[in-house]
């Protein structure tokens, strides 16, 4: 029998590691609510935030949380420049375009990568490593609260932003019809690479949490959390960041419940296998109105 | 336009006979083992690779092929071992393991596009992997993998040739399949309901009938090319479902051009010999970056392919001559405009 102790963990540690896929959906969502474009490599930015992270924590030694700026300023830069040379040529045209001009960045970014860090896992520890919290019956490590707090912080960030800032109401409105907003008179082009950085750093905030909770990582670590977030945007509906947060919060749990119950082998195709449930039950995805 | 018509006769009527005596020929010139290797396994993604543009063709884009040549692998392997029959039947049955999985996966992926499509069938790989190393691990062999019996024992004298050219012989078999397929009214109906779906079922098409042929028939070759590279390796892991093993033809059709039937040819070819040459230049990971970069360079440049590149370029230069003209006959009554 399966005790109430244990659930509570299983369900805490799918919080924790759906904070990452959160991150990533989040970020996955807000690009294609703009651009209508999908990025299957964008697993490849959270791989990078988290190599910058290990390399600025190994050169200076300062606290890795605070190191989230920083991965996070470099990626905006690099995703604006993926967004420039790449994206924006194929803009408008076939849809499959994306996912192979995808494919063509994976092996960019991974190879790169390996070239400039090795390709062997490597991990960082964290300065509060070894530290937990008794909250009832879980003793929870104060990692997990911190990683917890801090996307937690992001998102509000990312809800006001939208919500209350000039330009966050321009991209809402770039997202909902493009159109319309180019002809009120929005730059959607400046909405385009905008999205695309955000996005991007919060793929690169996502790497410094993989990275600073002392998960390993390695080139090749970004596919298939990449992949998970896509999925988790399909069942939460493409373009709603409410679903993204609680698609992202039920692949957690339910990938650390199958890893439980079922072995750790089945950890990924469980991710899959409720994601095609979901798609033949409703082909548009739990909160989606549209397929388009 | 004239020309052009006359020169793309030409280049079927003689670049296929052409290709087709290189083929024959190269081993015969150079009994190189290296090459002879290389050559086999560009021959076997060759077929993957039309397998995968085939269900291009019908608008479906599929992220994990891998599993369907993974099945085909599997499934002539077990058969083969088991019953004791040639590998040269067996691929065929695995094949049609292949295409019976990919119409129960066609099942769930009829009504979905695009990206939808593209996750699923990734998914579907990983759920296939998960399923050998687990599940069926008794059977499989779970990682650690199985051997698999070679297509001819190495006892007879020139098997490697006889291997080679057999291969070659179920190349040209598919190629030639494809392309009756894609020429038959079954084809027609793939493109129709790729360009517009709801003219394509105004016209009595029924996309979701279409779409599971497409389906069944993209695994069964898929299936075959898988078959045959294990029995010629001789050996068979888990890492077959591997994302590279879907990725590699995507990426030789997208390179060759999509759709046509010369495109996955000319892209498996190019690419494997670019990568050959980079792998003996020692670059372990700068020859994806060179790859990767290369594709995205096609994807924007060059949106139809290589195959596209010699009526690319005509045109440019029928352009540019237009312009010429255009420019110095205006010079004549106008001396001095345009810049």
């Amino acid at each position: 029998m399966v005790d109430v102790g244990i659930l509570l963990q299983i369900l805490f540690w799918g919080v924790y590691a759906g904070c990452i896929y959160i991150l990533l959906a989040t970020g996955l969502n807000l690009i294609f609510g703009v651009m209508k474009i999908v990025n299957f490599a964008h697993g490849e930015f959270l791989m990078l935030g988290a190599y910058i992270t290990a390399t600025v924590f190994f050169m200076t030694g300062v606290n890795p949380y605070a190191i989230i700026i920083i991965s996070m300023l470099v990626l905006i830069g690099i995703g604006a420049v993926v967004e420039r040379l790449c994206f924006r040529p194929i803009l408008g045209t076939s849809k499959l375009n994306e996912i192979f001009l995808s494919l063509g960045l994976i092996y960019i970014f991974q190879n790169s990568a390996a070239m400039i860090w090795g390709d062997q896992w490597q991990s960082i520890r964290s300065p509060y490593q070894g530290i937990t919290v008794s909250l009832g019956p879980l003793s929870v490590p104060v990692d997990y609260l911190i990683i917890m707090a801090v996307t937690s912080a992001i998102l509000c960030a990312l809800y006001f932003f939208l919500r209350k800032t000039e330009t966050g109401r321009q991209m809402r409105a770039t997202s909902q019809n493009r159109k319309g907003a180019m002809l009120v008179g929005i730059n959607v082009e400046r909405m385009d690479i905008m999205s695309f950085s955000i996005g991007c750093a919060l793929a690169a905030a996502a790497g410094t949490l993989w990275v600073v909770s002392g998960q390993v990582f390695n080139p090749y670590m970004g596919s298939i959390p990449a992949v998970k977030a896509f999925a988790i945007i399909i069942l939460g509906g493409l373009g709603s960041i409410p679903g993204a947060i609680a698609g992202g919060l039920l692949y957690g749990i339910a990938e650390n419940g199958a890893a439980y119950f079922l072995g750790g082998v089945w950890k990924d195709a469980i991710s899959f296998i409720i994601l095609i449930i979901v798609l033949v039950v409703k082909p548009t995805g739990l909160f989606g109105e549209s397929g388009e | 336009m004239n020309r052009m018509d006359l020169n793309r006769g030409m280049i079927t009527r003689y670049g296929i006979p052409l290709v087709i005596l290189i083929a024959v020929g190269l081993p015969l010139v150079s009994a190189d083992l290296y090459i002879l290797n290389l050559l086999v396994l560009m021959l076997i993604f060759i077929i993957f690779a039309e397998a995968w543009n085939l269900l291009a063709y019908s608008g479906q884009g599929s992220l994990g092929h891998a599993a369907f040549f993974g099945i085909g692998a599997y499934a002539s392997t077990l058969i083969a071992t088991e019953s004791g029959i040639t590998p040269y039947i067996t691929i065929f049955v695995g094949g049609a393991v292949a295409a019976l999985i990919g119409v129960l996966i066609g099942l769930t992926c009829v009504r979905l596009r695009e990206w939808f499509l593209a996750m699923v069938t990734f998914g579907f790989a990983i759920i296939v992997q998960t399923l050998t190393v687990s599940v069926l691990a008794p059977v499989t062999g779970g990682w650690d993998g199985i051997a698999s019996p070679r297509l001819i024992s190495a006892g007879i004298p020139g098997y490697q040739l006889i291997q080679y050219y057999s291969i070659l012989l179920i190349t040209i078999g598919c190629i030639l399949l494809i392309h009756l397929i894609m020429k038959s009214r079954l084809g027609l109906a793939f493109s129709a309901i790729r360009e517009n779906e709801v003219e394509a079922r105004a016209t009595g098409v029924d996309p979701v009938r279409v779409r599971l042929i497409a389906f069944a028939i993209s695994a069964y070759i898929a299936g075959i090319a898988g078959a045959l590279e294990i029995h010629y390796i001789g050996y068979l892991t888990p890492e077959i479902y591997g994302v590279d093993i879907s990725f590699w033809p995507i990426i030789y059709v997208i390179f060759g051009g999509l759709g046509t039937l010369a495109g996955p040819v000319i892209g498996t070819v190019i690419l494997m010999s670019v990568w050959e040459g980079l792998r003996q230049a020692g670059l372990t990971f700068g020859r994806y970056v060179i790859v990767g970069v290369m594709l995205i360079l096609v994807i924007i440049a060059l949106p139809k392919g290589l195959v596209s590149l010699p009526g690319e370029l005509r045109e440019r230069w029928m352009a540019w001559k237009e312009k010429r003209a255009v420019r110095a006959d205006s010079a004549d009554i106008i001396p001095d405009k345009e810049s």
